[in-house]
């Protein structure tokens, strides 16, 4: 192993927090320095993370750093120890990339706002708590890091505390969140009281010598719920709606698409590696469950949001409810389709949060019920939503397609197998759920950028190029990764899917060799691992062009003349009187400014489920005191589920 | 040399673009005709509809002010386009695909979403307050015809499967007319009948006949998600419609009516364009026919109850293994 | 290279835009008659569609009142090129009773070109058809003049 690549995780988590450091140091004095140090620290760490792709993700080697050096003795974990795999580097690639995505956005995006040394300062806390929290191989280590992650979340979701409700916001995120924190704080105390051990790889080690231990179990409960809390899943969903509807768009991209992704990595390391009890078919129901009911619940909930970013976080939850799902289902397909379709929510919920942000920006309103037609003012940000929309809803060639894709087909496929309709449920659920999502984003399409341009928004400009190019970068990703899902497979899932499945490996890194099978860990089939064929979008958009060349070509010879004096007539833009010819057609009235859009869009439906959206609306009654009922209820149900059943 | 042709052919001939216009054209003219005979009229020529694309093409396309240009223009080309290559991944006549991926079915069933999306995306771009309403009704109605339609496929690829069977190959329309060549069209396994009923009501939704043409209604809502398209882009619209019919007639000729061959491939193509036909009638002209427009909110209901309910009987049943 | 085939589809696939303006409905109600089954107009291709935009062939019945003049006008001008007017019934070519009255600003002659006229109040069904077909010819030259 080569000696200097072991420091680049913790280096890659200190650069992060030093930097934070730094820039309040010197963030005060100027400006540039400080976008200096808040660029530099992130590109160094998501440097760092790329130099170690080819070692752990394409070798299949694990990086074991001990802090302090001081490694293990007579068995017995004592230091605290980073240990990444290629499961972990996954999720720190994820997170890299999001970060440096959001912080360019931000040097842009935050210039209408002041005290940004505070902002940036947080920012990079929040940045490295949370890549700290992905590559820790301690259990401890990663409650530090939850906290830390979500105090910083907390403090930034507030930073426009000028605006209503943003220290309500931050106030619900607070008290929810404390208690995902308590929940953790108590399942590793019960762990540590049985196992006397905080480290990942050994407690994975000895629990299957622990039987049927009721605290064990518990601690399995309490590590569950802490970690659904920081995805937000059901009933956790209205702070994450409060909260991203404050926040700034960078940090929404963050929460969206970073916290969440550590609550995903939580739970499939907690049920992968530490338990190993995915193959239990509660645990699949427990996990499935909560996945599909976070699913269906936040995309119905989306339906009936007039604010840009309340629709976008509920579609956040939605998009990890498909996650939490695939990976709820114990399949290797499970797993990889899960880890994908993690990796493209980030990309594309973040380019839909930066498109949000932009808007935002230009026009200073979220609501969906005054925008409209800014497409004619914001061109290339359009063009940009329309990419991310697209990808969410799963439309071919992009890549929420491909990995939506691979959850039906490992939802029907275990279903299959154990004939259990349960499974076929999920995977009606998440098909139905796919043709909602499209449903709320032809909703923003259509309130938002299509349509008539009301008279306020006259004079807004296409956003400014710095804040284009994060966007693009996003774009770009959802793109390629959509086009080439057989290399993201074997390059990127293959080998975080075959990490998941090999906890014996992982023991063995930390622990040192053999300990696994010392403790009766036998060494995970990642034999015949293969995931299934993907479909090749490739060739399928070759022969979308091939067709579209002919449609174009059959047109061209069809009207030569046509094209030359332009039967195509539009009219002239800065006409100061309007022609009536080119006005709307409003039944012979003048044409007056009216745009169908924001909550009346979808009437049909909504009117048949009106009874369940009331009684949703009630339930989202906004009181935090409520929240954390649920919240309570929610753990209390897991656990006594967890206690009898298992 | 010769991979390039062929592939040039499937997507410009057979079963490609020239084919589908085709028998989109005969498909909507005869619709037309038998509508009229059942109103006691005598209705347009067979080629009425191929006249009308002729015409729109050769008109003025007025770009409204309000409208987006780049994707007034782009929607209707696009969606085209995605309906055709549909085509390819249908094994027509009981032949093989022209191009066959994984999963096929879930691929259909997002292509045609992307069609409807590109109806829907041009309606919006082109700024009218009736196509707003349109392409509202249009997404309901979607919404409406999804849920049965998915359980349809889920039934439909659960049949196939044989015990000990390789879970790798689901959704894929090659295996389902396979397994019919080897044990007979799946409309003959009574577990499948509703679910066969069931799609029976799903193809109007999709093309968005009569009496499930909300999105289009021309006495309400101006042609709702049209209003604002004349001129060539319109005729794509049009076209689009046209060959809508015979991909859905086809798609549940391969889903349902497979396996059924004479051992001749001219023939088994005459066989598959009659039961297009055939399905034409059933499922197109004789609601329209019959029924007045429904509104919006009873199309969803009755997808949601009735329909998906048959489609979901079917599904149980063959979940049980029946 | 299908300019031809266009020009001829032009006539056989006339669709009809129907503008009210101020009719008492008699003209109306025998419009609509002309396709129903007794008469059937959809033989010759001719369909009613819900949006000037689509419109071949704008059939205007009334005397153009006050209240409609202005929606006429509007709607004619969203009429794509190539187009014909039709006049049905003759309000909207004499003002018929109506002449005289204060509240109409006819006739429709002073705001387009008229290209087909019938009369009669109200026409026979039978004369709305031949001058539809009539329009239908006149649809085609124009189609043949944009192209020249």
């Amino acid at each position: 192993m080569n000696t200097f690549l072991n420091n680049f995780p913790i280096l890659a988590i200190m650069i992060l927090f030093v930097g934070a450091f730094v820039t309040s140091l010197v963030g005060r004095r100027s400006a540039l320095a400080r976008n200096g140090v808040v660029l530099v620290s992130m590109t160094a760490a998501l440097a760092m993370m790329l130099a170690l792709v080819k070692p752990v993700l394409l070798d299949g080697q694990i990086i074991t750093y001990w802090l302090g050096n001081w490694e293990p003795v007579e068995g017995w974990a004592f230091g605290i120890c980073l240990e990444v795999d290629a499961l972990s580097l996954f999720f720190g690639l994820i997170v890299t990339v999001a970060v440096f995505v959001s912080g360019v956005y931000s040097f842009t995006y935050m210039n209408h706002d002041d005290s940004l040394v505070n902002y940036y300062t947080l920012f990079l806390m929040l940045s490295g708590s949370v890549l700290g929290l992905v590559l820790s191989g301690d259990l401890f280590n990663i409650f530090v890091m939850v906290e830390i992650m979500t105090f910083t979340a907390v403090a930034l979701t507030a930073f426009r505390n000028t605006y209503e409700g943003a220290l309500e916001g931050a106030l619900k995120y607070l008290v929810v969140g404390s208690l995902g924190s308590t929940s953790l704080l108590v399942g590793i105390a019960m762990l540590y009281s049985q196992l006397h051990t905080l480290n990942l790889a050994q407690i994975s080690a000895l629990i299957p010598g622990q039987g049927a231990n009721p605290v064990i179990i518990a601690a399995f409960a309490f590590l569950f719920m802490g970690f659904a809390t920081k995805a937000f899943l059901f009933p956790f969903q209205p702070l994450a709606a409060d909260a991203h509807a404050v926040a700034p768009a960078s940090i929404s991209l963050m929460i969206s698409g970073v916290l969440t992704k550590c609550g995903v990595y939580g739970i499939i390391r907690l049920c992968y590696v530490l338990y190993e009890n995915l193959n239990q078919p509660l645990v699949q129901y427990l996990v499935t469950g909560f996945g599909a009911v976070s699913m269906f619940i936040c995309v119905t909930m989306a339906f009936n949001q007039h604010n840009f970013k309340r629709l976008l976080a509920f579609h956040s939850i939605s998009q990890v409810g498909y996650v939490i799902t695939a990976v709820g289902l114990g399949s290797a397909l499970g797993v990889s389709a899960g880890l994908y379709h993690a990796m493209n929510h980030t990309i594309f919920k973040g380019l839909l949060f930066l498109t949000a942000g932009a808007v935002q920006h230009q026009t200073g309103s979220l609501d969906l019920d005054s925008l409209g037609g800014l497409s004619k003012r914001m061109p290339r940000t359009t063009l940009l939503f329309l990419i991310g929309a697209a990808s969410i809803s799963g439309l071919p060639p992009f890549n929420g397609f491909a990995s939506k894709w691979m959850i039906y087909q490992a939802a029907f496929q275990r279903g299959a197998a154990t004939g259990n309709f349960f499974f076929l449920f999920v995977c009606i659920v998440a098909l139905i759920t796919s043709v909602l999502t499209l449903a709320s984003f032809i909703k923003v399409a259509q309130s938002v950028f299509f349509g008539q341009l009301p008279e306020q928004y006259k004079e807004v400009k296409e956003v400014p190029l710095a804040m284009r190019i994060p966007m693009w970068i996003l774009a770009v990703l959802c793109i390629v990764t959509g086009l080439f899902p057989t290399q993201v497979q074997n390059y990127l899932l293959l080998p975080a899917t075959s990490a998941a499945f090999n906890a014996a490996n992982y023991i063995d890194q930390a622990m040192g060799l053999g300990y696994a099978a010392a403790h009766g860990i036998a060494t995970g089939g990642v034999a015949g691992l293969m995931v299934s064929d993907c479909w090749n979008p490739t060739s399928w958009l070759m022969l979308l062009f091939c067709i579209t060349c002919a449609v174009a070509i059959v047109a061209l010879l069809a009207s030569p003349n046509d094209l030359k004096d332009a039967h195509i007539s539009s009219c002239d833009e800065q006409a100061e009187v309007l022609d009536a010819k080119y006005e709307s057609f409003f039944s012979g009235e003048e044409s007056v400014y009216s745009q169908v859009g924001g909550s009346d869009l979808f009437w049909g439906f909504k009117h048949n489920w009106r009874k369940y959206f009331s009684y949703m609306h009630d339930w989202h009654s906004g009181i935090v005191n409520d929240y954390t009922l649920y919240g309570v209820v929610a753990i209390a149900f897991v656990l006594l589920a967890c206690i009898i059943l298992l | 040399m010769n991979v390039l042709l062929s592939s040039l052919f499937h997507v410009l001939i057979f079963p490609g673009l020239l084919f589908c216009v085709v028998m989109g054209v005969l498909l909507s003219g005869l619709d037309r005709i038998w509508v009229a005979r059942m109103q006691r009229r005598v209705g347009p020529p067979l080629l009425q509809s191929w006249y009308d694309f002729l015409k729109c093409c050769g008109k003025e396309t007025i770009v409204p002010r309000h409208a987006k240009k780049a994707v007034y223009f782009a929607a209707p080309v696009v969606g085209f386009a995605a309906l055709i290559s549909i085509s390819l991944f249908l094994p027509i006549a009981g032949g093989k695909p022209a191009y066959s991926g994984t999963a096929d079915l879930v691929v259909i069933l997002y292509l045609l979403t992307l069609v409807s999306v590109c109806t829907i995306v041009g309606a919006s771009a082109s700024g009218s307050p009736f196509a707003g309403v349109g392409l509202s009704r249009e997404m309901v109605a979607m919404i409406s015809y999804e849920l049965p339609f998915v359980l349809v496929i889920l039934a439909v690829s659960r049949a196939i499967l044989a015990p000990g069977d390789s879970l790798n190959n689901i959704f894929s329309l090659q295996a389902i007319a396979d397994y019919q060549a080897a044990n007979g069209p799946l409309i003959t396994r009574w577990a499948l009948i509703p679910a066969a009923i069931a799609m029976l009501f799903v193809i109007p939704c999709e093309v968005g006949m009569h009496p499930f043409d909300v999105a289009e209604a021309e006495t309400e809502i101006c042609e709702g998600t049209l209003a604002e398209y004349s001129g060539p882009p319109l005729a794509v619209f049009r076209l689009t419609h046209m060959v809508k019919m015979f991909i859905m007639t086809a798609l549940f000729c391969v889903l349902f009516l497979g396996g059924i061959t004479t051992g001749i491939a001219v023939l088994d193509v005459i066989l598959f364009v009659l039961f297009c036909l055939i399905l034409t009638f059933l499922t197109m002209s004789l609601p329209h026919g019959a029924c007045a427009r429904f509104k919006v909110e009873q199309v969803f209901k009755f997808y949601w109850t009735v329909v998906a309910g048959l489609a979901a009987l079917s599904l149980i049943l063959v979940w049980l293994g029946l | 290279m299908f300019e031809k085939l266009i020009d001829n589809s032009m006539a056989k696939s006339p669709w009809i835009f129907h503008i009210n303006a101020g009719s008492c409905n008699g003209c109306d109600i025998e419009l609509v008659s002309v396709l129903t089954p007794r008469y059937d107009a959809e033989r010759l291709g001719f369909r009613l569609t819900g949006t000037p935009r689509q419109a071949d062939i704008v059939v205007v019945s009334g005397p153009i009142t006050l209240q409609t003049r202005d929606r006429l006008v509007r709607t004619l001008a969203q009429v794509p090129e190539p187009r014909v007017v039709v006049s049905l019934g003759s309000c909207p070519r004499s003002g018929n009773v109506f002449k005289g009255s204060y509240a109409i600003d006819g006739p429709l002659e002073k705001y387009t070109h008229v290209d087909v006229s019938v009369g009669g109040c109200t026409p026979k069904p039978e004369a709305i058809i031949a001058a539809l077909a009539k329009a239908t010819e006149i649809l085609k030259e124009k189609r043949k003049e944009m192209h020249k």
